[in-house]
């Protein structure tokens, strides 16, 4: 879980709160990019999407 | 135990000088150890106890305290005389290679340094598996473990030469951390498992008698087989194991219901009705099922007014008989559909919570379904995928368990078959959720095992890709329960296009060279791994869990019964191999493709050829890689600098797979790649990158799913943008901006903001304020 950080603005929350990416790799999901290693990050970043439907 | 059968020898100088009491078990243990160390001599344990004592009997009669040395020698010139040259070597190798091991020790407290005082943002090795967080204590001490069991091996365990291959990068020994202790994974039959109950280990559970309980007894059949092996577990038949639970609990509650009915309707006793309920199954049975009411209404219907009549109790007539009746029916089904939901929504949140291995995992899990047409199956499927699309407490995407939907033919594939809207419902929540995966039954290499309504002969995938079927073991065998595959290791195949310089007879040579070395090594392992008894797996093996395996005693070794598993050579960089030989990927050309046929074509028949020679399981997988993707092309760029296409990325590609940076439609991709799949008997999957909210384009994810179908496809899915803000709890695509409460991440929102967001979406989480 990520922690909501509210303490100086009572008024505001998320300060410093990123957002989730959940993605696919080898299979498995991941909750977040953080925990990959360097290379699958690489890998990630490069992946184009696919047109769909038949060219 | 040597038993000695003389005292003499009771001290022994060591190297420092020390005299220590002399134990000739040490004797006994080295021997062991420098023959575990080859693929070959296999000594047996009298044989061990003979040598052992003959060594000591020199000294017996000498009459003097020997040295460490002198021990030494007079083991080698033993293991001579016995005709053990292999063993003497690396007896003799091991007393030479103890000075560098001292040196490796200082090597793994360098590890252990880094893993201790060093964040894992900025070291890779904590970043291995996503799926672990080594920044948490049991994490850490999860890796220490791992990385001191690795050296270990290298050291004492695995031969010389593949150990090298190993750290140089040639080949990759997976899970090379648990190398003499465990498997991989299993297809575990719940069904098997809960006939009569089970025990964990710590505690004899019940067979259960709820829906409820069938899945929490799922979870903990998942959590105690991931704790004796080092992949992932899979259920292979899940709607077909959870169906029995659904019938209970209807069953339960039909009776519940008809006597509540009873008692208000007819103005009866609370003990009074439950009598009467208890007086019908006594005489009509308890045989109701939700497919099947109708007959038992009927039966009832003739039967409560007669048997008022003849014991001379209150009159109940036929009507009312049929409207209780019907009212049972009602009430039990939305009750028990109820309680299939809330027990599927507990089995998705325990498998995303529950921990295995000291805590720094979940435990790794795999679901197959979508084939059990009975009523109390389709219920199972359809809540299980309603609490997936509706995700975690905070709506957040479950990341376990991986679910893999298979698609069948006559089954759930075209409107009119049973299981179609179950099908519909996959695809629905698949583009949300990214799960469930799509197996296809009816690709060839699937369909040949195939028979109906016969889970056994259904193929499952395993967690990433692994698939276990063939049998060459028992061709009596080939089913899906209680197999999985032994190990696995993967070579690095750009490298050996690199080395062939454009030589493809010369490419050929080296690959067959390769998988020699791999087939040698995964049978050292696997020696290994035969030496282990049953109770070293309490729950795997003692439980009857791998198949067979209730057959033999707490004693028993696991060898004979180990052979139903798979032994899997992988491969990674298919697209850099064809890359550095041709110029091109398989993307790129068609000739290039037909070479990577020939190429993978070439490794399935090297793996069927050694089924027929050793008769035990070889398959050829396509490897998932997560670790490898960036180890062997880290060496490999070092060693002969950036190639372009080959090593000037920071990842080889995965197994067969086009580039993921090539742009390509679906569809052809999917032709490409569906090839390699009835070549890549261990297991394979292909993806198929999404563009846009796919959940607002359902036909075109149906397609992308019937073109892996039609292709031959074994297992795909599609990936797409799921992301989520959890200020605000918004689900989907999020670029820069959060397009629900327009914050950038880090950026923070009022909460007046949010509150007047909730009146619109209740799904924005809640906060309270403890400043």
């Amino acid at each position: 879980m990520t922690e909501m950080r509210n303490h100086n603005e009572e008024k505001n929350i998320g300060e410093g709160v990123g957002f989730e990416r959940i993605r696919r790799i080898t299979g498995y999901l991941v909750g977040t990019t953080d925990r990959w290693n360097n290379a699958k990050r690489a890998e990630e970043r490069d992946r184009v999407k696919h047109t769909i439907g038949r060219q | 135990m040597v038993q000695q059968k003389t005292n003499s020898v009771k001290s022994i100088i060591k190297r420092n000088g020390a005299k220590v009491p002399f134990d000739s078990n040490k004797i006994r243990n080295a021997i062991l150890k420098a023959n575990v160390h080859i693929s070959g001599e296999k000594i047996s344990e009298e044989k061990l106890d003979e040598i052992t004592l003959l060594v000591v009997a020199v000294y017996d009669q000498a009459g003097v305290v020997p040295t460490v040395e002198q021990v030494q020698d007079t083991v080698e010139e033993k293991l001579i005389e016995f005709d053990l040259p292999k063993t003497a070597k690396a007896y003799i190798l091991y007393r030479a290679e103890h000075q560098k091991m001292r040196e490796m020790d200082a090597n793994l407290m360098k590890i252990y340094e880094n893993l201790t005082f060093r964040p894992s943002a900025d070291v890779d090795l904590k970043r291995e598996n996503a799926n672990i967080d080594a920044d948490t204590a049991m994490g850490t001490m999860l890796k220490y473990g791992s990385e001191g069991a690795k050296a270990f091996y290298d050291e004492y365990v695995i031969p010389r030469d593949m150990a090298e291959a190993h750290q140089n990068g040639d080949i990759h020994i997976h899970d090379k951390d648990f190398y003499a202790l465990t498997e991989t994974c299993c297809q575990i039959n719940l069904l098997k498992l809960f006939h009569n109950g089970f025990s964990t280990g710590h505690g004899y559970l019940r067979e259960p008698n709820d829906i409820r309980s069938y899945s929490a007894l799922a979870c903990i059949a998942i959590q105690a087989n991931q704790n004796e092996m080092h992949g992932g577990q899979s259920i292979p038949n899940f709607d077909y194991c959870m169906a029995p639970g659904v019938a209970k609990t209807y069953r339960k509650l039909y009776f519940k219901a008809l006597a509540q009915y009873l008692q208000l309707h007819e103005n009866l006793s609370h003990q009074d009705a439950q009598a009467l309920v208890a007086a019908i199954r006594e005489d009509l049975g308890s045989d109701i099922t939700l497919s099947g009411s109708e007959e038992y209404g009927k039966e009832l219907v003739k039967y409560l007014p007669a048997h008022q009549q003849e014991g001379g109790y209150q009159p109940i007539y036929a009507q009312t008989a049929e409207a209780a009746h019907r009212y049972a029916c009602e009430t039990a089904w939305d009750e028990t559909d109820n309680a299939t939901y809330q027990a599927m929504e507990a089995l998705v949140h325990n498998l995303n919570t529950m921990n295995s291995r000291a805590g720094a995992q979940v435990p790794f899990s795999s679901l197959n379904y979508g084939t059990d047409t009975s009523a109390e199956a389709r219920m199972v499927i359809r809540n299980l995928l309603l609490a997936t699309e509706a995700g975690l407490g905070d709506g957040e995407t479950p990341i376990f368990p991986v679910q893999i939907f298979k698609v069948k033919e006559g089954v759930n594939y075209n409107p009119g078959d049973p299981n179609y809207d179950l099908f519909k419902l996959a695809i629905r929540v698949s583009a949300k959720r990214l799960f469930p995966n799509f197996s296809f039954l009816d690709a060839p290499f699937n369909l040949q095992y195939y028979k109906p309504g016969d889970y056994d002969s259904e193929v499952a995938y395993m967690g990433c890709r692994t698939r276990v079927m063939g049998n060459t073991y028992d061709p009596n065998r080939e089913v899906t329960c209680g197999r999985g595959n032994l190990s696995f290791t993967s070579i690095n195949l750009p490298r050996l296009g690199i080395e062939a310089r454009g030589d493809i007879k010369k490419f050929y040579e080296l690959l067959d060279d390769r998988i020699d070395l791999v087939i040698e090594q995964l049978l050292h392992r696997f020696k290994i791994q035969c030496s282990k008894k049953v109770y070293n797996y309490p729950f795997l093996m003692g439980q009857g869990v791998w198949i067979d395996s209730e057959k033999l005693n707490r004693d028993d070794t696991v060898a004979e019964v180990l052979k139903h598993g798979t032994l899997s050579v992988g491969f990674i960089g298919l697209a850099e191999t064809l890359k550095v030989l041709t110029g091109k990927h398989h993307g790129e050309s068609a000739e290039s493709q037909k070479l990577g046929l020939e190429i993978i074509g070439h490794m399935r028949k090297r793996m069927d050829d050694e089924c027929e020679k050793t008769h035990l399981n070889w398959s050829l997988l396509a490897t998932p890689a997560e670790g490898l993707s960036g180890r062997f092309v880290r060496i490999d760029a070092k060693k002969y600098g950036k190639i372009p296409g080959v090593t000037d990325r920071e990842y080889y590609t995965n197994s067969f797979h086009v580039p993921v940076y090539y742009p390509i439609s679906a569809y052809r991709k999917i032709q490409l790649e569906a090839p390699y799949h009835a070549l890549t008997n261990a297991g394979h999957i292909s993806y198929v990158e999404m563009d846009g909210d796919a959940c607002k384009n359902l036909d075109a994810f149906e397609s992308v799913i019937r073109c892996m179908k039609e292709a031959g496809i074994g297992y795909g899915s599609v990936n797409h943008p799921v992301d989520r803000d959890p200020v605000c709890g918004y689900n989907g695509i999020i670029g820069e901006v959060c397009p629900r409460c327009g914050r950038r991440a880090g950026e923070s929102v009022s909460r007046e903001k949010l509150d007047e967001l909730r009146k619109k979406y209740p799904n924005v989480p809640q906060y309270h304020c403890d400043c």
